[in-house]
């Protein structure tokens, strides 16, 4: 049994930089948290505090039932595993991973045991006895999480460990790393800036930006109801498109010379937040604009097209604006072309543009 | 074009071999000189030897005079090289990775000192140092000179700039997350230093190793400054330096005494020095 709870949790550096600010959380047991955002939005400070690698400057944590402030990190039942995998050169694979279990004096039968156990999960069995770097990345990948496994961790805590490998590893990896988390049923909390890791790894995420957490939440409402501005735009590729617009008589939305009809549902929190009459930002994800009639939509200029294979991105200008939207591959749009963006109404987000929150909240 | 290429390899080819010529000349005089009589030195120095087997007669009586004792410069030798190899290794070492982990204007500061010490030249400390052990003997009573102590006390000053130098540029290069993994996986500090950090620096133990070991098995000017010459702690060099006396020059045994001197020293070279040249590029470019 772990959970970690954080709470109220500040990292001052002696510089004066406030890295972490006022972090409250609580991961469940056996959950896969993922700390997602742009660099230096503290999301690895977090984690190396619930490591117990930084000091926490004020606040309090809690693995279990313990407070783990002043506690090493060798007492907090706790693994890592390093961006670089950090694995020690002059050791055989082996004994990367015998290594803490040799220092905290567990029996040689056990030893051996867990490791066999560990190398068979991770298809290592046949690398044990090679150093570090006769290994591929993905080897060297997949012996980090070894020397994490056999230590029987509370909670698994890892450091951006996808980034070094090439792409399609990465996508094998990524299932590999769900499939041990439902095997060995411990807490992981992951670290990425990666949104296709967030998105498809994680129970739940958390979005930090600025060293605040902007949302907690599971995958699918971060991407279907971000909680402000900064999520709505983090997550999600190509990233939402943002307008200016009015709404009048708690319904109709303006934008532009386009109006349209909000959903009851967003009718209502506008009407909460007493956003009638006055500006508010509208976004909408590439995928919810399509290319219509001239009576439909939008009158817009084809900048650019991006083909990917599977969708078309096309990069369109209304006015001075540059926005983006995702069409079939077999569009035939194309630079300088006149087209009519034509948005889904059901697909609308509403943002307070003081505060960028959305109106759900 | 061809052609030119061709000449300026035909010059470096001859530039490299005068030059491997002037380098090897002393020490092939050295070996030819090793195995002759006084005699024989004196007429013909530049000739193969008559017999080889003089070699052995010259180590023979090189090894038993009394008067020269050159087996218990051996020992003393050894030992010296040793202990001051282990010290300078060891003790700078830790003080590298200190300096280079603690990320404090003092460590800064107390490196710079380190660097400063590479840029002083011995010459200008060698008196100063000579009457600050004197003034250690008067105010605290601890005899430096004269004393295996005091000798290898002298070894680590002057050694431990380069090696602190050498460790801080190669300690730089391995990755923090090293030690926190170590951290984490319940290694304290010094087990973190003594079974993560030691093993990685091998090539550089062995590249400061080899250069000191060269410095101080050949060292004369500091070990006559404070063990001093007839005294009761010799070196080698400080033996074999009583083979030249004011009046008599006894060149054979001098020959031969530095061919055994430096036999160790070529035989420990051939055998580290792909860790050298490993050991002064990862300490240089990294």
């Amino acid at each position: 049994m772990a959970n970690v709870k954080i709470d109220g949790i500040n990292k001052i550096y002696p510089n004066g930089f406030h890295a972490v600010k006022e972090v409250n959380l609580e991961i469940a047991d056996k959950e896969f948290m993922i700390f997602v955002g742009p660099s230096g939005c503290g999301k690895t400070t977090t984690l190396r505090m619930i490591a117990g690698l930084e000091d926490i400057s004020s606040g309090e944590m809690y693995i279990g039932d313990q407070k783990v402030n002043d506690v090493s990190p060798k007492d907090r039942n706790i693994a890592m595993v390093f961006q670089n995998y950090a694995l020690y050169p002059h050791m055989s694979v082996y004994d990367n991973m015998a290594f803490g279990l040799k220092l905290s004096k567990t029996p040689k039968a056990e030893i051996n045991e867990r490791i066999e156990r560990a190398a068979k999960i991770l298809d290592i069995d046949g690398l044990l006895k090679r150093k570090p770097k006769q290994l591929s990345g993905g080897q060297r990948q997949r012996v980090a999480l070894g020397r994490a496994i056999v230590r029987k961790p509370e909670v698994f805590l890892m450091d951006e460990p996808l980034s070094n490998l090439d792409a399609k590893l990465r996508v094998q990896m990524r299932a590999e790393l769900i499939k041990l988390h439902k095997e060995l049923e411990t807490t992981f909390i992951y670290v990425t800036h990666d949104q296709t890791e967030a998105m498809t790894m994680g129970t739940r995420i958390c979005v930090m930006n600025g060293g605040e957490v902007q949302q907690v939440a599971d995958p699918r409402t971060i991407y279907n109801a971000p909680a402000n501005m900064f999520v709505a735009g983090f997550i999600g590729a190509p990233q939402m498109n943002f307008f200016d617009g009015l709404v009048t008589d708690n319904k109709n939305l303006k934008v532009g010379d386009q109006v349209f009809l909000l959903t009851d549902e967003l009718a209502k929190s506008v009407e909460a937040k007493k956003m009638n009459n006055k500006p508010l930002v509208m976004g909408i994800r590439p995928e919810d604009i399509r290319s219509g009639q001239s009576n439909e939509g939008v009158e817009a200029i084809v900048e650019m097209t991006e083909l990917l294979g599977s969708d078309l991105n096309v990069y369109f200008k209304i006015g001075e604006k540059q926005y983006i939207m995702k069409a079939e591959a077999s569009s035939a749009l194309k630079m300088g072309d006149v087209m009519y963006a034509v948005f889904d109404p059901n697909k609308l987000h509403l943002f307070d543009p003081e505060s960028g929150s959305s109106l759900r909240y | 074009m061809k052609n030119k290429k061709k000449l300026v390899k035909f010059i470096l080819t001859v530039i490299t071999v005068v030059l491997f010529l002037l380098t090897t000349f002393p020490f092939v005089i050295v070996v030819i000189n090793s195995a002759k009589a006084s005699l024989e030195i004196m007429t013909d120095p530049t000739s193969l030897p008559v017999r080889w087997t003089q070699l052995f007669e010259n180590i023979k009586e090189i090894w038993t005079s009394p008067s020269i004792k050159y087996s218990k410069s051996v020992f003393s030798s050894v030992i010296i090289t040793t202990l001051s190899l282990l010290s300078i290794s060891v003790f700078s070492a830790m003080a590298a990775w200190v300096l280079v982990r603690r990320k404090t204007r003092s460590s800064t500061v107390i490196f710079l000192i380190f660097i400063s010490g590479l840029i002083i030249p011995f010459q200008v400390v060698m008196f100063p140092l000579v009457s600050l052990f004197r003034m250690i003997n008067e105010t605290v009573g601890l005899q430096m000179l004269r004393t295996y102590h005091g000798m290898i006390f002298a070894y680590i000053g002057f050694g431990a700039p380069l090696a602190v130098f050498m460790f801080h540029g190669f300690i730089k290069s391995i990755p923090l997350e090293l030690e926190e993994a170590a951290l984490i996986d319940g290694c304290s500090k010094p087990q973190i230093f003594f079974k993560i950090i030691m093993p990685i620096l091998k090539p550089i133990f062995v590249t400061i190793s080899i250069l000191n070991a060269i410095w101080i098995w050949n060292d004369f000017l500091l070990p006559s400054l404070i063990l001093g010459v007839g005294q009761d702690i010799q070196t080698i060099p400080l033996a074999i330096s009583a083979f030249a006396g004011s009046f008599v020059k006894k060149w054979d045994l001098i020959m031969t005494a530095v061919l055994m001197a430096a036999a160790p020293i070529i035989v420990g070279f051939i055998i580290g020095q792909k860790h050298i040249i490993k050991g002064m590029v990862s300490g240089s470019i990294k």
